[in-house]
């Protein structure tokens, strides 16, 4: 008895320790940081802590930062799940707003439902067709993925400067380079008088289809089984290949989806620099939550609130809001080096898969 | 004909002037992943770089204590990522992007000061070349003959391709890959500051726009030899200065469209490389970044 109740123990335990460790580690860094700036860490601790999650607006701002990142980490998720490191989600969140916008110019008057269907489907499409170079290219050459979606990633950035400059300008937004507002028959609903929208839930939703997929389905198996050892293709006839393009185009779906809600709901038109980082901090996420579907959206919300908090931080202390920047920085590098350090001594290499 | 002087006149040294900051970096990168890391935190070094480079030769009027701020700056990110790569074994991919993601936020948070601060740099010498282009047309002498033609080069390079023959022949492998990582975060730094300093003359948030990640992706076009970074270095410098000439001869290609050249045609040669390496297997790469690349 007792040897079944310690072995059902010692995985939570060493659950408890490193997520102990990790915080204990984080906050000795954090604290460092908000020293070095001549700031009592308590306080800062405590004013983050109420800029993320003191009252209804500020979990409502934790959320509406946390959504795009959610979709973001599972698009690094689902590649990730076949071994792959696609760091294209900035890119491919990008492009899915330029498609989805695309579709709101060119049927501005279809109706609300059909329109709001194209401007999302546009989006996912957008994505999708985005990542297809890089899948190809690592499918087929094969190209290191990693650097090919790094690089698309400014390309794509530099297509929406160029189209908000041009020819989708809108004349109306005078000195401003940004596309005509998107009508509230093309938007998602949003929840009350917040910000929060249904952005947030279809992510959520597709968070669960994903997780059932993932671990319920042939196909989700074929992958762990692949990942783990490529060279089964061989003797069980799954090819590598279409799975490589397969998943990478539900990956770049998913975050061209982030692409379009940010752009429709949260600023309302296209214009330069929405991603916000969001592509970066959803690898980082997926990738410390071990490429999980439950743990992956946990941590998303976390980094949202971080995030969410810069501004709050502003008003409240005067500290700029990009210390949150610093803070997010610090939060990934103390998961990261505690993730080590416990594969590490558990004897285990590279904490990676 | 006009036209077509107004875009070749003087392209020679432009094109140096834009592959000089993204030549530092290169040859940082690759004495990094000689030593058998690969750094994508170079792109955040490069940030804190250029932004300690700015500042310091803002307040000081030197140019030159400029560049060695962003050196040292380099130098101090990266060893964010020694700590997480050596001393804890974590993953390379992630904790590059987590020091890109620190360093992103460290140059962000303290630029917010630089705002407004003006700079002289430096007068060009005749030709048109900078101390900075000097020094880093210098560099890769040095590290080309220092990596491939010393003993350390030599121990250094045996590290990268195995580091438990390294270990049998008597090397410390981890003080070689500390000291890659950590040249790579002065090199890096330096490249940042000859941006911020000498090449554009301001600062702005994200001003480094992937050039770090596109050197990542040069280290293997060069075939990780410091004599080829320089041609490599050459191709995006020439990219940019291109772009820049065709905007500035009214092109009917919008400029913002001419930016994305410079990537494009790295990603191209990228590509290529790739292509070729497949038919050659290694093909120079130091064989413990091989589990790393073809997975």
């Amino acid at each position: 008895m007792t040897t079944v109740a310690a072995l059902a123990a010692t995985p939570l335990r060493a659950a408890f320790v490193r997520a102990a460790a990790a915080i204990g580690v984080f906050a000795a860094l954090a604290s460092l940081f908000f020293v070095s700036i001549g700031q009592p860490p308590a306080t800062m601790f405590v004013e983050i802590a109420r800029a993320a999650a003191g009252s209804g607006y500020a979990v409502g701002e934790s959320l509406v930062r946390a959504t795009p990142i959610m979709l973001c980490a599972l698009a690094t998720l689902v590649p990730a799940r076949l071994g792959l490191v696609s760091v294209g989600a900035d890119g491919q969140l990008y492009a899915g707003a330029i498609v989805g916008t695309g579709a709101l110019l060119a049927w501005p008057l279809a109706p609300g439902p059909v329109l709001l269907s194209a401007v999302l489907v546009g989006g996912a499409i957008g994505g999708a067709l985005w990542a297809l170079g890089p899948a190809l290219l690592r499918a087929f050459v094969p190209v290191h993925e990693t650097i090919s979606t790094l690089m698309l990633n400014w390309v794509a950035a530099m297509l929406v400067t160029w189209l908000v400059h041009g020819a989708w300008r809108n004349p109306a937004s005078q000195g401003w380079p940004a596309s005509i507002e998107f009508p509230d028959t093309a938007r998602l609903p949003v929840l009350g008088d917040s910000r929060v929208h249904a952005g947030l839930a279809l992510a959520l939703v597709l968070a669960v289809v994903l997780h059932a997929v993932l671990t319920r389905t042939r196909s989700g198996l074929v992958l762990d089984v692949l990942r783990d050892n490529p060279r089964l293709q061989a003797v069980t006839g799954c090819a590598v290949a279409p799975r490589i393009v397969a998943t990478m185009l539900v990956g770049g779906a998913f975050a061209g989806l982030a692409g379009i809600v940010e752009t429709s709901v949260v600023q309302g038109r296209l214009q330069s620099d929405l991603a916000n980082g969001a592509g970066l901090a959803g690898f980082l996420v997926a990738w410390l939550a071990g490429n999980r579907v439950p743990q992956t959206v946990a941590l998303a919300l976390l980094v949202g609130a971080v995030l969410a908090a810069g501004d709050g931080l502003q008003i409240a202390t005067a500290v700029p809001s990009s210390a949150t920047l610093v803070v997010q920085g610090l939060m990934f590098v103390a998961l990261l080096a505690v993730g080590g350090a416990s594969a590490r001594w558990r004897g285990v290499g590279h904490g990676r898969g | 004909m006009a036209a077509a002087d107004a875009l070749l006149t003087g392209l020679p040294v432009s094109t140096l002037r834009g592959a000089t900051p993204l030549l530092f970096v290169l040859l940082g990168e690759c004495l990094t992943q000689r030593a058998g890391r690969i750094n994508l935190g170079v792109e955040g070094q490069m940030l804190v770089g250029a932004a300690a480079g700015y500042g310091v030769t803002a307040l000081s009027g030197s140019p030159a204590l400029g560049l060695a701020a962003g050196a040292a700056a380099g130098a101090l990110l990266s060893t964010v990522f020694a700590v997480l790569t050596v001393a804890v074994d974590a993953d390379p991919f992630a904790s590059g992007l987590a020091v890109w993601m620190l360093g992103f936020g460290v140059s962000a948070f303290a630029g917010t000061a630089l705002v407004g601060l003006r700079i002289d740099g430096w007068m060009p010498w005749a030709g048109g070349i900078t101390p900075t282009i000097a020094l880093a047309l210098a560099l890769v002498p040095v590290c080309g003959f220092g990596l491939l033609h010393t003993r350390t080069g030599l121990r250094w390079r045996a590290v990268g391709e195995s580091p438990e023959h390294a270990r049998a022949a008597g090397v410390t492998p981890w003080h070689y890959i500390v000291a890659g990582v950590l040249v790579g975060g002065v090199l890096s730094g330096l490249g940042g500051a000859a941006l911020s300093v000498d090449y554009t003359r301001t600062w702005a948030e994200g001003m480094t726009a992937g050039r770090g990640l596109v050197a990542v992706g040069l280290v293997i076009v060069a075939r990780w030899n410091p004599w080829l970074a320089l041609p490599a270095a050459l191709l995006f410098g020439l990219a940019e200065a291109l772009s820049l000439r065709l905007q500035a001869a009214d092109s009917a290609v919008s400029a913002h469209l001419l930016h994305t050249l410079p990537y494009l045609a790295s990603l191209g040669v990228f590509a290529i490389t790739c292509a070729r390496l497949r038919r050659r297997p290694g093909g120079g790469a130091p064989a413990a970044l091989g589990a790393l690349l073809a997975r």
